[in-house]
């Protein structure tokens, strides 16, 4: 009775069967034949290369992606050493597979917030209460008062993709032990605040501050803000001041007692450490002051 | 003769707030507080931002140029005020955050207030070459006085390949709270028209209509009068368009009028159109015919939790609070201070920013009328009711934009042609979920031009 079944339905399924088999092969046979016809010519190297980059698709060269930036490299040598990431290990494996030297692209570049002001030391004058992004508020004048700090949105926060960017207490913080140096937050801040820098020790001065406002108004509106003043200048010529703000020479960045002293002389505390084991900064004097008084 | 056009001229979509004229548009042009210090800002107009032409410690003249710079789209900056540049320092601005400004400190012989300036006896608009309007418009350093602040010389300046037939003169002053083109139209209405026929005569065109809402019939009969007895009023026809907003925007105004499009990312003289607001017309003929730069402008201090509304002519580089002290200063109820209409004003925090060339209003709103707008409540997901899309004068789709932009997807957000947007604010102001639509696709259209300058470098 089973049998009878079995029997009945092979017998009407095998054209079916035979049919789908009969087009399955043929087409095999069109797509055999197309896939050597068709062949696209695919440079070994590029899958080497590709192999050999972290796969991390973070964009820091400037490529939609490693697949992308391995078939630049093999057209363009001097691209070599632009991921961020993968560092000088990276760099010297594809320079193996290509029979290229290495240049030494110097010490790996990490972010630096030119601003150290938390919540506390900032004047803030109005309540914000818009779309909750930094790029929208800077979009607005005045959502705190200084036009230059950190808003603690966190545009800059939401780019990384390592997590290695929180807001502490109204300020963006870099984790270093995170940070692969891939340049997604420097380009998501509108306000310009974080600068990569080459960092030769572990632990880079800084100063943390981006107000071109004049000494009196940096005082108003922040705790921590740089005035200006020259006192840094006087300690170390790596110092300069333009526009009301103090910079750091990074090319010849070294450690002596000069720069030591500069940062111990600062009066409102904006040169400070950023780094792996950066000490906890300083606090203005005048903060530290009314503080022992309390 | 003159022309009156008769029905009420409109286009589709527009939102009708409530207008709160009444609170200022009873109160005749003042002059404004004598001022001690005025900050000039180095960038009043949308373009190139002026080079400061003097140093720290120099004395100025009241006209005296103080800021240029040698571009196309750009406009020279005057001292209002005889006395010594105090500092060249950051000052607030609504728009671009921080910006330079020249602070100059009034010297005592300063004139108390500037005597306005009156059109002579047998004006005739003949006498001048459409070069030297262009000339003396620029000199002056008129720019758009409705808020976007365009240089006004680039507007009418004839182009051989874009030729001009039509203007437009904007009296629609659409925005609630603002009356000082109401007061300009009622009180310097000769001086308008004179402007008028300049504008014309450098422009090359050959239509002229003045737009005004319905809801100022005072205004629409005052222009009617003054040209009745024109030579040419029937080349000037008053055109009274339909009280909503954002009926003063230049590209509802031109479909309201002249039943055009101007093309998606396009501008006004693609259509061979010009639109000026009644404001700068009036600040033409001064330029022009006295050859007087802008150092002064009508702003309007209203709202709920001010003192004494009002409209005064006042310095360029008036700091808010003067202008807010002179007006009986603010009542308990104020929470929150906006440069411009409560559409599209710009909120400030900051009341030493000083007056610029685009500032109409001052607008001091309290916590009740604040407690309309969209941020004062949460903001609740989108229930797809469409009344952004029924309201939105360019026929867009805010929500679907705002979310693209939300959601970072900056290709999608500019299919849906995010950068036609005009940023009315239609589509907040109906959001029945609350949703900040214009403040997303603002957002958005400044994450999109950051990332095609990344593309470009």
């Amino acid at each position: 009775m089973i049998l009878a079944a079995v029997f009945e339905l092979w017998s009407s399924a095998w054209p079916a069967g035979l049919t789908m088999l009969g087009l399955g092969s043929g087409f095999a046979v069109v797509l055999l034949i197309a896939s050597e016809k068709l062949k696209v010519e695919v440079d070994p190297k590029i899958e080497q290369i590709h192999g050999a980059l972290p796969n991390l698709d973070c964009g820091a060269c400037g490529f939609a992606g490693c697949g992308q930036y391995a078939k630049a490299i093999l057209g363009n040598a001097e691209l070599l050493g632009k991921c961020a990431p993968g560092g000088a290990e990276t760099s010297a494996k594809i320079a193996d597979i290509l029979n290229l030297q290495v240049s030494d692209s110097g010490p790996p570049k990490r972010p630096i917030i030119h601003c150290r002001a938390h919540a506390d030391d900032k004047t803030i004058y109005a309540i914000y209460q818009g779309i909750q992004s930094c790029t929208a508020a800077n979009a607005l004048p005045y959502v705190q008062a200084c036009g230059f700090g950190c808003l603690s949105f966190g545009d800059c926060t939401r780019a990384c993709k390592f997590d290695a960017l929180h807001i502490v207490d109204g300020l963006s913080t870099v984790d270093y032990d995170k940070c692969t140096g891939c340049t997604a937050c420097s380009k998501a801040c509108p306000r310009h605040l974080i600068e990569m820098v080459p960092f030769r020790y572990e632990n880079m001065m800084t100063v943390a501050c981006s107000s071109k406002e004049s000494g009196k108004s940096t005082r108003a509106f922040c705790k921590v803000g740089c005035i200006g003043c020259g006192l840094c200048v006087k300690q170390s010529e790596l110092f300069k001041v333009e526009q009301n703000i103090a910079r750091f020479d990074y090319a010849q960045y070294q450690m002596t007692e000069k720069e030591e002293a500069a940062m111990n002389k600062c009066p409102t505390k904006v040169i400070i450490y950023r780094g792996k084991t950066a000490p906890e900064p300083p606090q203005p004097r005048s903060r530290t002051a009314a503080a022992t008084k309390a | 003769m003159s022309v009156q056009l008769k029905g009420r001229f409109s286009f589709p979509g527009g939102v009708h707030p409530p207008e709160k004229k009444e609170l200022a548009c009873e109160s005749p042009i003042q002059p404004g507080p004598a001022v001690t210090e005025v900050a000039v800002m180095l960038s009043q107009h949308l373009g190139a931002v002026c080079d400061p032409l003097i140093r720290k410690a120099d004395a100025v003249q009241a006209g005296q140029k103080i800021g240029d710079r040698d571009a196309f789209v750009s406009a020279p900056v005057h001292s209002p005020i005889n006395g010594k540049v105090k500092e060249i320092a950051l000052r607030s601005h609504a728009v671009i955050g921080r910006g330079l400004a020249i602070v100059i400190e009034a010297l005592p012989n300063n004139p108390t207030k500037r005597s306005h300036f009156t059109l002579p006896d047998g004006f005739d608009e003949r006498k001048y070459s459409a070069e030297q309007i262009c000339e003396a418009v620029r000199e002056a350093g008129l720019v758009g006085m409705g808020g976007a602040g365009f240089p006004t010389r680039v507007k009418i300046e004839p182009n051989p390949r874009l030729p001009k037939e039509t203007l437009i003169i904007n009296g629609c002053e659409c925005e609630p709270y603002i009356t000082c083109d109401y007061r300009i139209m009622l009180e310097w209405t000769n001086q308008i028209i004179a402007g008028v026929r300049l504008a014309r005569r450098a422009s090359g065109c050959s239509r002229v209509f003045i737009a005004i809402e319905d809801n100022k019939p005072l205004a629409i009969e005052a222009i009617s009068e003054a040209l009745k007895n024109a030579a040419d009023g029937d080349r000037i026809a008053v055109a009274p368009v339909k009280t909503k907003y954002p009926q003063g925007g230049e590209r509802q105004l031109i479909r309201a009028v002249l039943k055009r499009y101007v093309p998606t990312g396009g501008i006004p003289p693609m259509i061979g159109v010009v639109v000026l607001n009644v404001a700068t017309a009036a600040a033409i003929a001064e330029a022009v015919v006295s050859g007087q730069p802008l150092t002064h402008r009508v702003v309007t201090v209203t709202g709920e939790a001010i003192a004494r509304p009002g409209n005064y002519y006042v310095p360029i580089g008036t700091s808010v609070e003067d202008l807010v002290e002179f007006c009986g200063g603010v009542t308990e109820k104020c929470a929150k201070v906006v440069l411009g209409g409560p559409m599209m004003g710009i909120a400030i925090a900051d009341l030493k920013t000083p007056v610029t060339k685009a500032t109409n209003a001052v607008t001091v709103l309290t916590r009740e009328q604040i407690g309309r707008a969209k941020f004062a409540r949460r903001q609740t997901a989108c229930i797809r009711c469409g009344r952004c899309l029924q309201v939105c004068p360019e026929n867009l789709n805010p929500t679907k934009i705002a979310h693209a932009v939300k959601h970072n997807l900056l290709d999608v957000a500019a299919g849906y042609y995010m950068n036609a947007c005009i940023q009315c604010g239609c589509c907040s102001y109906v959001c029945p979920a609350n949703i900040e639509l214009t403040g997303y696709v603002k957002t958005g259209k400044i994450f999109l031009a950051r990332e095609k300058k990344k593309m470009a470098e």
